[in-house]
């Protein structure tokens, strides 16, 4: 989640937001969260688990591209 | 967590003396004010389990207790303010700044960690991303907004 939050403090392109998936239970359903952390961006799920810096970027920037 | 009353809840310390003190030692070195906006409005159905537990006076008194603990860190409650899709939730701002920093419901249990880990990464005026990191950041020609689902366990 940190690293998230360091984004979007970096970046004014950038938010960030940790969502508790049990008490948004419909979302979490619609993003097809069964393992967290769960990353979604702009809507669109991208992976599970934790990654080291440059993994979460470059899945980030991955996802500018489609 | 089984089901807690709110006056269970209500009498508990956000933190346990030891992680309070740690935590106040943590935020002994924010470089600038934080700004915690409790934001309150509808709910999602609650959770099972959860029928009994007052979810925005929770959050509220959760991102109060974090406030506590540094003279840097500032709290204010509003109700179904502009540009918040879910409730409850807590806006961290540098400077009162909004800077797309969120968590969106109750900040219990471990995820207690990530709120005040976000309070510290907005308290620092330098990022501590890697120089390739921000590169990239700089870079970016559209904007991302980044979900990310977490569980209080």
């Amino acid at each position: 989640m940190l690293l998230a939050y360091r984004c979007a403090l970096a970046s004014p392109r950038v938010t960030a937001t940790a969502i508790e998936a049990s008490e948004f239970p419909q979302l979490a359903k619609e993003m097809e969260v069964w393992a967290v952390p769960r990353i979604v961006v702009n809507g669109v799920p991208q992976s599970d688990g934790a990654v080291p810096e440059r993994a979460f970027l470059a899945r980030l920037l991955a996802s500018t591209s489609g | 967590m089984g089901a807690c009353s709110d006056a269970t809840l209500a009498a508990m310390p956000v933190l346990r003396p030891d992680d309070e003190a740690t935590a106040r030692e943590l935020l002994a070195s924010l470089e600038r004010p934080v700004e915690l906006l409790v934001a309150l409005g509808p709910e999602a159905t609650p959770i099972p389990g959860g029928s009994d537990i007052d979810f925005a006076a929770e959050t509220a008194r959760i991102a109060e207790g974090v406030a506590e603990l540094s003279e840097h860190v500032s709290c204010r409650v509003e109700q179904e303010p502009a540009g918040f899709p879910r409730f409850p939730a807590i806006s961290i701002r540098p400077e009162g700044r909004d800077a797309g920093v969120r968590y969106d419901g109750l900040p219990w249990g471990y995820e207690l960690g990530a709120l005040i880990g976000g309070v510290l990464e907005a308290g620092q005026r330098e990022s501590t991303l890697r120089p390739d990191s921000l590169a990239a950041l700089d870079a970016l020609d559209r904007d991302l907004a980044v979900d990310v689902f977490v569980t209080p366990t």
